[in-house]
């Protein structure tokens, strides 16, 4: 049977579950302007952060990047980038960056000489867009129309346990189905890294799992200063742990090996990297696309992302805390029926239905650094 | 010498403010942190994206910041949310209630709900604004107020007119026994010579000398020109051709007066006159250092028009052109932009910055915080893991 849901056509012919607006910050200069117009327009989503100004090289590409990237993401109609005028990550910059294929504006604080008169302006553009957003329908589209982000958060060995076979058949669900999948890689599933290689068809894809699983790789503060990067090797435990994460990703072949935020090029299954926090790294997924994301967990998440319904699957509690976060509790049952259980809400989430999350409204956004500010 | 009406604290040190804030010790938390503070009218959110997964010179720096900002002589109290087993909030507000400081902490999934935690965090919360608004004030002279000086969307008027009368108001607060913090160490480079030449002792000056020389090494270390990300586009729009030239301008704001202490980011300093912290250039990073540091004021110079504030300290925008300020007046406090038009010198604009600091000091708003400008950010080390 085909996978379908109720979603929203986007005029570059993206299909979006969500109908917002999106007023995103540049810089963080501009974050209080960008809450302003956004509280006050319906629809009006607000995209704030810190960054955007005194960054460099790679550093300050990676955050225009994540900002051009949400723009893209298809549960946005439009979006309003709001500047201040003089940081780094120039508004006029970023235009130049976003295809034509949306509506999209920019504005600054400073060419439009002061906070009130953006605001006042923002808002209009805001609220013409949220008219127009708001005669939009839902139409039935098959879910390979979307994107779907998955990532894991603390993962542990009794939860992963519990989860893994579960959500292992729904990712190979969804790409029997023809569903775009692309799974946050944080340093936690690197140590499966060789294991993962295997399924890759792609020599080079499947060379850069090798080499992540051979040990953590990162730029230091104090490292960086002379010139060479620290290599830790993985202990047998995270080896261990890692290896049950990997169950999470299915059985199918990982097409490609993505760098954090950026949208898959292979249909398929797609691992990304990402940070491992999980504000952070669900920006990434929004900026490669995703419409939807499953955080498996091993407990409630506290945070979701502004841009997409982020619905959470958690093992069963038995003290009942945090029921009031979980979307999916993972028990013990036949393993096809829980499948059943978790696509249905995915569809039933990208069909309209509100994740915890989303009644709670906890929704963030932050971009992840690769260096330090200037 | 000049007074003015502040906040005792237990610890001794005074406020110039009386604000009741949430602060998050992780960035999943961040969410909650504002959805508990918009419970409570006059509770002041403070949330960042750090704290997570980071390299331990970065968590160092991040409690050292969140501990300076929840202890900081202009906050009355302070909620921390923290979460599950190995959270610092209760640890950090332990700490700070034996210094005297009203902070409480709340750690969700260790065995509260979330509905428990916000109902027990807005009756915190709602008592803490109540307790606050009973805080008697005291009389204080200058002596006890610490100023930082910040620079942001400079132009090439900043170094002539703004940041000089910065620099003329310094020199008269170190006078007066008060002390001024100056920082953004990148904007220093190419300038450093100047300052290090007078630091109060040879370790001093070394200590200043390397701090300026790490930073530029660390951008060359990973191929970069930090030359490059500084003048920002804005400068160079506004006049600013080199890094030296800005950073000429920029240290003009210390005035004169003799280098006491070099600072790390967020460390609060031991002596009193002019100090520098070692900070980024980026501007709200560097005011929240600033203020993490015990800075209860900071004066910020800007050609361009930087709206930016701080949740826990007023800011004052000194605008260093006539242009800026009749274009954005809203977002100015002081025009330093009369000296182009030859009716003031640098000297009155210095004193008139002195004013109004002690007016400030004395509860008058500044722009930023009538247009409630409360951003916030920590300065990040290290690549996020």
């Amino acid at each position: 049977m085909t996978y379908t849901f109720e979603g929203y056509q986007r005029s570059d012919g993206t299909v979006g579950t969500r109908n917002h607006v999106g007023i995103v910050s540049s810089v963080i200069c501009s974050s209080i302007v960008v809450r302003e117009i956004a509280d006050r327009v319906p629809m009006a989503v607000p995209f704030v952060h810190a960054n955007g100004c005194a960054q460099l090289g790679d550093d300050f590409q990676l955050t225009k990047n994540i900002l051009v990237g949400v723009t893209k993401n298809p549960n946005l109609y439009s979006s309003l980038i709001v500047g201040l005028g003089c940081e780094t990550n120039q508004v006029s910059g970023m235009l130049k960056s976003i295809p034509k294929t949306k509506p999209t504006k920019g504005i600054a604080i400073q060419e439009l000489s002061g906070g009130k008169n953006t605001i006042d302006e923002g808002v209009k553009t805001a609220e013409q867009w949220a008219e127009e957003a708001a005669s939009e329908t839902r139409k039935n589209f098959p879910l390979s129309a979307i994107n779907v982000g998955i990532m894991t958060v603390e993962p542990d060995e009794s939860s992963l346990h519990q989860t893994a076979p579960v959500i292992g058949k729904v990712v190979d669900r969804l790409i029997d189905n023809d569903v775009n999948v692309i799974m946050g890689m944080s340093k936690t599933l690197e140590p499966a890294g060789r294991i993962l290689s295997k399924r890759a068809p792609n020599p080079k894809v499947k060379q850069d799992l090798q080499s992540l699983s051979e040990g953590m790789r990162r730029g230091r503060w104090e490292k960086v200063q002379v010139r060479s990067t620290g290599l830790d090797e993985w202990s047998e435990e995270e080896t261990d742990l890692s290896n049950l994460e990997a169950r999470l990703t299915g059985t199918k072949s990982i097409d490609g090996l993505l760098n954090y935020g950026s949208y898959p090029e292979e249909h398929g299954f797609n691992l990304m990297r990402v940070p491992s926090n999980i504000v952070e790294a669900l920006s990434g997924l929004a900026s490669a696309g995703c419409a939807v994301v499953l955080m498996v967990s091993s407990r409630g998440v506290f945070t979701g992302s502004v841009a997409l319904p982020s619905m959470t699957i958690a093992p069963q509690n038995e003290d009942d805390f945090e029921d009031e976060l979980v979307d999916v509790a993972v028990t013990n049952d036949d393993s096809d029926q829980q499948a059943t259980r978790v696509v249905q809400k995915i569809i039933d989430i990208c069909s309209g239905q509100e994740s915890k999350l989303e009644e709670l409204e906890l929704g963030e956004f932050s971009i992840s650094h690769s260096g330090t500010t200037y | 010498m000049k007074t003015f009406n502040g906040y005792r604290r237990k610890n001794g040190t005074i406020g110039v403010r009386n604000h009741v804030i949430v602060m998050n010790t992780t960035g999943e938390l961040a969410g909650l942190t504002k959805k508990l503070a918009n419970l409570v009218p006059e509770a002041v959110p403070v949330t960042h994206q750090t704290g997570q997964m980071q390299y331990p010179e970065d968590i160092q720096q991040i409690y050292r910041t969140l501990k300076g900002t929840a202890g900081h002589p202009n906050v009355s109290a302070t909620l921390f949310i923290g979460m599950g087993q190995n959270d610092p909030a209760e640890t950090i507000a332990e700490e700070l209630q034996k210094q005297g400081h009203h902070v409480h902490a709340i750690t969700v999934r260790k065995n509260k709900s979330i509905s428990l935690a916000l109902n027990e965090g807005r009756q915190w919360l709602a008592e803490a604004v109540k307790r606050s608004h009973l805080e008697k004030m005291e009389m204080a002279d200058v002596t006890e107020l610490t100023i930082g000086l910040e620079c942001g969307g400079s132009d090439a008027w900043s170094g002539v007119t703004a940041n000089p009368s910065i620099g003329a108001f310094s020199d008269a607060i170190v006078d007066d026994g008060g002390t001024s913090i100056l920082a953004e160490t990148p904007e220093a480079i190419g300038a450093e010579h100047i300052l290090a030449k007078r630091s109060v002792s040879e370790e001093v000056s070394e200590q200043f000398l390397k701090i300026v020389d790490d930073y530029e090494s660390r951008a060359l270390a990973i191929g970069e020109d930090v030359r490059s990300a500084n003048p920002s586009p804005g400068n160079i729009t506004g006049g600013l051709t080199t890094l030296e030239e800005k950073s000429l301008g920029c240290i003009k704001k210390g005035g004169t007066a003799p280098l006491q202490e070099v600072i790390p980011y967020s460390g609060k300093p031991e002596k009193k006159g002019f100090i520098f912290m070692d900070t980024p250039g980026y501007d709200v990073e560097s005011v929240a250092g600033m203020a993490a540091g015990g800075a209860q004021i900071v004066l910020f110079s800007t050609g361009k028009g930087s709206p930016t504030g701080s949740p826990i300290v007023p800011v004052v925008k000194i605008g260093t052109n006539p242009k800026l300020y009749k274009n954005m007046p809203e977002h100015i406090d002081v025009d330093s932009g009369k000296i182009l038009e030859g009716t003031h010198n640098i000297n009155d604009i210095g004193m008139e910055i002195y004013d109004l600091v002690m007016e400030v000091a004395n509860g008058k708003l500044t722009a930023s915080e009538k247009n409630n400008h409360q951003e916030f950010a920590i300065w990040r080390l290290a690549e996020t893991m």
